[in-house]
C-alpha cells in the first residue's frame, strides 16, 4: 500500500511517498510562495509519479492559499487514482517533525508556533499524549502568554526571544515524518482549517458611492 | 472526436463541464456563490476562494458521473489560468494540473477571456474566423478582432470601468441586490429609460473606446437627488449603456481593416436582453450576422473553458504543470495601453 503525504500549508513544500510504511522518496524545500506552481511537478518527480493508494494532506491552519492548493491537488489526484484522502492538522506534523529530529522531546509538552500572516502567529499547545488543542492566530504579544518550555515551529526563535525564556526548536514540517502522526489525528473531513474569518464586512445599506469589498 | 474536461473558478462560479470536439456538451455542473456574496454587495475574494476549494472536487466527480465517463476517457484537462481572482484561479488550475498528472493527460491552461471569445463557436458551427467580438463582462469591456485560436487583436477597451462593473455598482447604489446585472435589468423593465438625463461617455469620439465611470457617478447623483424613481434610474442607466455599446461598436465596425464573418457578443453582460437586441439590430444595419451564445453560456461556466481548451488542444497548444495562475492576462498582449486607462485596460 502506497501513501503520498502532501504538506503545503506552511512556507515549506514537503512531500513523501511511503510503501507499507517504508519511505520510498521525499522532497523538502522552504519556498515561501509558489506552491501552486511547484506542487504537481514535484509530485510528478516522485517514483511512479507519486501514485498512491492513500493520500494524506495538511488541512491547516496555515497559509490560506497553501492549504487550499494542497487539498485541491490531493482530491484531484484521488479522483484520478481512485485513492482515499485523509487530512491532518499542521501542528500535528510540526510536532511529529520536532520529535523525530530531537528524540529528547518525546513525552514533553510542546508549543507549536508558526507564521500566521497579517503579523500574527499560529500557536498550538500540544500535551505529551493528548490531541493538540485548537490552533489560535494571535499577535506575538498575545502568543507569549503560553508558558511552554519547548517551542517548535517556523517562529519558535522569535517567540522565545520575545518571551525571554524557553527553548526554541526552529523548523518547518517535513512530510517524511508524517508516519509519526497518531492515526487518531487523521480525518476524512477534507475542509480547509482557517484560523481567521474572511476579511469582509457585510453591507449595511445602499452605499451611494462607497466602495465596499468587490471583485 | 476528443473529450475535454473544463474547469472554471475565476470569480464567483465554480464550474466543471465535459465537451466534445463535435460540440456536444456531455455534462456541465455549476455551483454559484451568489448567496455567500450577497450580504457584501459584491464578490469577496477570500470567500470566493474558500467556496471554490470546497466545491471543485465534488463538481468534477459529478460532471464525470453525469457524462457516464471515467477520467481515463477524457483526452485533455482544461482549466482557467486567469485573469480573475487569484485565490480561486489557483484552486481550479491546481485541480486541473493534478487531474492531468494523475490521469496522464495533457493540461491546457485557458485564458478566461478566450473562453468567452470562443464560446460562440461552441454553439454555432458556422461561425468562422475572423469575427468582431464585443466582450462585455464584470471585469472587461473590449472590442476584439478574433482572427483564430490564440490570435486576438484588441481594437478598443474601457478606459475606466467595465460595463458589468457599472451594472454591479448601479445595483449596489440603488439597493437592488446582487448580482447586479439581472437586478438592474429586472428593475429597468418597470422604469422609463428616458426619465433620467444621464451622460453617454465617449459617445461620438473618434476611437471606439468605452468609459462608464462618469455614468456611474451620474447614477449616484441621480439617486442622491431624490428626484427619481429607482426603476426609472435603472432603466435610464441601462439605456445609456446600450447607447454607448452601440455607438462604440458602430464606430469600430466602420473602421475595420478586415471583413468579419459576424459580430459576436459574449460575456456576462451579453445575457442582458435589451443590450442583445440592440447589438443584433446594429449587426443587421451593417449586413452582418449576429452571434451570441445562449444565456447560460454568456455567464461564467465550465463548458466555454472546455471548448476553448479543446480548440487549443486541437491546435497543438498544451501547457506544462508548473504554469502560473495570472490575475491579469490580456488576450492581446501586444496591445498598447490606452490614454486615460488604468491597469484595467
Amino acid at each position: 500500500m502506497r501513501r503520498l503525504v502532501i504538506e503545503t500549508a506552511t512556507e515549506a513544500l514537503s512531500l513523501a511517498l511511503f510503501e507499507d510504511g517504508v519511505l520510498l522518496d521525499s522532497y523538502d524545500a522552504v519556498i515561501g510562495r509558489g506552491h501552486a506552481e511547484q506542487l504537481v511537478p514535484r509530485i510528478a518527480e516522485l517514483p511512479d509519479g507519486g501514485r498512491a493508494d492513500e493520500i494524506h494532506v495538511d488541512l491547516g491552519p496555515g497559509s490560506f492559499t497553501g492549504v487550499r492548493i494542497g487539498i485541491a491537488a490531493a482530491r484531484a489526484l484521488a479522483i484520478a487514482w481512485g485513492a482515499e484522502v485523509l487530512g491532518f492538522e499542521t501542528s500535528s506534523l510540526v510536532a511529529a517533525t520536532a520529535r523525530a529530529l530531537d528524540r529528547d522531546l518525546a513525552g514533553q509538552a510542546l508549543l507549536v508556533v508558526m507564521e500566521g500572516g497579517h503579523g500574527e502567529w499560529l500557536a498550538t499547545p500540544i500535551a505529551p499524549t493528548a490531541t493538540p488543542a485548537a490552533t489560535r492566530s494571535l499577535l506575538p504579544a498575545e502568543a507569549i502568554a503560553f508558558d511552554h518550555e519547548v517551542v517548535v515551529g517556523s517562529r519558535a526563535t522569535e517567540f522565545v526571544a520575545l518571551r525571554g525564556s524557553g527553548r526554541a526548536c526552529p523548523l518547518h514540517p517535513s512530510a517524511r515524518y508524517a508516519d509519526m502522526i497518531d492515526g487518531m489525528l487523521l480525518g476524512t473531513k477534507l475542509a480547509p482549517l482557517y484560523a481567521r474569518a474572511p476579511d469582509a464586512t457585510p453591507m449595511a445599506k445602499p452605499t451611494l458611492g462607497h466602495e465596499g469589498p468587490s471583485a | 472526436m476528443t473529450i475535454i474536461l473544463g474547469i472554471e473558478s475565476s470569480c464567483d462560479e465554480t464550474a466543471v463541464a465535459l465537451v466534445t470536439s463535435e460540440r456536444e456538451i456531455l455534462s456541465h455542473k455549476l455551483a454559484t456563490q451568489e448567496d455567500a456574496h450577497r450580504p457584501y454587495g459584491g464578490v469577496v475574494p477570500e470567500i470566493a476562494a474558500r467556496a471554490h476549494a470546497e466545491k471543485i472536487a465534488p463538481l468534477v466527480e459529478a460532471a464525470l458521473a453525469d457524462a457516464g465517463l471515467a477520467l481515463a476517457e477524457v483526452d485533455a484537462i482544461a482549466a482557467t489560468a486567469g485573469p480573475g481572482l487569484i485565490g480561486g484561479v489557483m484552486v481550479g488550475l491546481v485541480t486541473g494540473k493534478a487531474l492531468a498528472h494523475g490521469a496522464g493527460k495533457p493540461l491546457v491552461a485557458v485564458n478566461h477571456l478566450e473562453g468567452h471569445a470562443l464560446s460562440a463557436r461552441l454553439t454555432d458551427p458556422d461561425l468562422q474566423f475572423p469575427y468582431l467580438l464585443l466582450l462585455v463582462s464584470g471585469g472587461h469591456c473590449q472590442l476584439l478582432a478574433v482572427e483564430g485560436v490564440g490570435r486576438y487583436r484588441r481594437l478598443a477597451t474601457t478606459i475606466d470601468d467595465a460595463a458589468g462593473e457599472a451594472f454591479d455598482k448601479t445595483a449596489k447604489l440603488l439597493g437592488l441586490g446582487f448580482p447586479g446585472g439581472p437586478a438592474v435589468e429586472a428593475a429597468a423593465r418597470e422604469g422609463d429609460p428616458t426619465a433620467v438625463p444621464l451622460p453617454r461617455p465617449l459617445l461620438g469620439s473618434p476611437e471606439p473606446h468605452f468609459s462608464f465611470a462618469g455614468l456611474k457617478s451620474a447614477v449616484m447623483r441621480a439617486a442622491q437627488s431624490g428626484d427619481y424613481q429607482t426603476n426609472d434610474i435603472a432603466a435610464s442607466f441601462q439605456q445609456a449603456v446600450v447607447d454607448c455599446l452601440v455607438d462604440r461598436t458602430d464606430k469600430a465596425l466602420k473602421g475595420l481593416d478586415f471583413a468579419p464573418s459576424a459580430l459576436v457578443m459574449a460575456g456576462g453582460v451579453a445575457a442582458n436582453a435589451i443590450i442583445r437586441t440592440a447589438l443584433q439590430r446594429l449587426s443587421a444595419d451593417h449586413g452582418l450576422a449576429f452571434v451570441a451564445p445562449p444565456l447560460w453560456l454568456c455567464t461564467d461556466n465550465g463548458a466555454m473553458i472546455a471548448w476553448a481548451g479543446g480548440e487549443r488542444f486541437a491546435a497543438g497548444l498544451t501547457d506544462p504543470l508548473d504554469i502560473a495562475a495570472r490575475p491579469r492576462w490580456p488576450l492581446d498582449t501586444a496591445a498598447d495601453s490606452v490614454r486615460g486607462a488604468g491597469v484595467k485596460a
